[in-house]
């Protein structure tokens, strides 16, 4: 009894309880809702800049033209490597590339006639077209390099082109227009 | 029990504002990131690439930024702009794709085409940002566009996620 006694001549103090309970939640909510920013990383290449345009100089400098054809799609499978089920298509699928989990998305990649189904011998070839090319360029010009992806190809078929590209010294990397539907 | 209701000095109360301080101070942090991060990236699905350059934005830039996922949705700030789904039957389906891109260029810094070319070019990229299962003719019909006359972006930076994440998944 003494304790309420004591209490009801002090100073009426805030009850702070109930705030800080609603200060964590809310701590913990935007803790949880923050997506780390993983660090993402990018890869530039450039669209041909006289588009529409007179282009002043002729372009008497052969490109190195990487054509990306899909030979074999592979099964979809989840972004963790699950079968696919989802029948909808909404929900988010990647190509298979591992050869642990079934069918595996096979391309075909030609180069100045030169094809492989094979990334590795891709950058290969173009490592080596880099250094043929490199010492007929005049000084100060860079190689070249278009890639064209037909029929069918994602994303995920495009970019490692480009970084075997870029792997093998070829800069100035431009795209080759929108695909036909119908060539294969 | 005894003792420490008749001990006067263990009735003495833990200060709290300087935790309710630092408490919201967290909070405000943690506002602000979620802001910032996720107005512009999409969560997606990118491929992965060895030879990628660390994707660091200069404030200076005015980089438009497009987000595909594998549906082949353009998306810009959370804002869907074209959708294959609703494709057909517009006169021009891709009308606000190529609005958002002219209104970016226009804020770029020009160059000219060539030394003494009268031809300005706008001079800052644009990163595409897509699934690893989009389509890629979603995203050539986007380079299509960025070729266009009022447009002319040439820089194109695509992105990918750097092989450290490997470990992650």
């Amino acid at each position: 009894m003494s304790m309420i006694q004591d209490l009801n001549n002090e100073e009426v103090e805030m009850e702070m309880t109930p705030m800080i309970d609603v200060t964590f939640l809310l701590l913990i909510f935007f803790m949880v809702t923050l997506k780390f920013k993983t660090l993402e990383g990018k890869l530039s290449a450039y669209l041909p800049k006289d588009v529409g345009v007179n282009s002043t100089e002729a372009e008497p400098i052969e490109k190195v033209e990487v054509l990306v054809r899909v030979r074999v799609e592979g099964r979809k499978v989840t972004p963790d490597g699950l079968p696919y089920v989802d029948e909808t298509g909404k929900s988010r699928f990647v190509w298979n590339r591992d050869p642990a989990l079934g069918e595996v998305r096979v391309l075909e990649y030609s180069v100045m006639n030169k094809k492989t189904n094979d990334i590795k011998e891709l950058a290969q070839t173009l490592k080596r077209i880099f250094r043929e090319r490199e010492k007929l360029m005049p000084d100060g010009k860079k190689v070249p390099a278009t890639i064209d992806p037909r029929f069918g190809t994602v994303y995920g078929d495009v970019v490692p082109v480009l970084d075997a590209a870029i792997d093998a010294g070829l800069t100035d990397i431009t795209f080759v227009g929108a695909y036909d539907e119908t060539v294969k | 029990m005894n003792i420490s209701s008749s001990d006067p000095e263990t009735e003495m109360e833990m200060d709290m504002t300087p935790m309710i301080d630092v408490v919201f101070l967290l909070i405000i942090f943690f506002m602000i990131i979620t802001d910032m991060s996720q107005k512009d990236l999409e969560e997606l699905e990118l491929p992965i690439a060895a030879k990628a350059t660390e994707d660091k934005p200069d404030p200076n830039e005015n980089r438009p930024i497009l987000n595909i996922p594998h549906t082949g949705v353009i998306i810009v700030r959370r804002e869907p702009l074209y959708n294959p789904e609703l494709d057909d039957g517009k006169p021009e389906p891709y009308a606000e794709v190529k609005r958002y891109l002219s209104t970016a260029a226009e804020m770029m810094p020009q160059e000219p085409l060539a030394e003494g070319s009268s031809v300005m070019l706008p001079d800052d990229p644009l990163l595409v940002r897509a699934d690893e299962s989009t389509l890629f003719k979603h995203i050539q019909k986007v380079l299509e566009l960025c070729g266009q006359e009022g447009i002319q972006i040439w820089k194109v930076q695509l992105a990918v996620s750097v092989p450290e994440d490997d470990d992650e998944n």
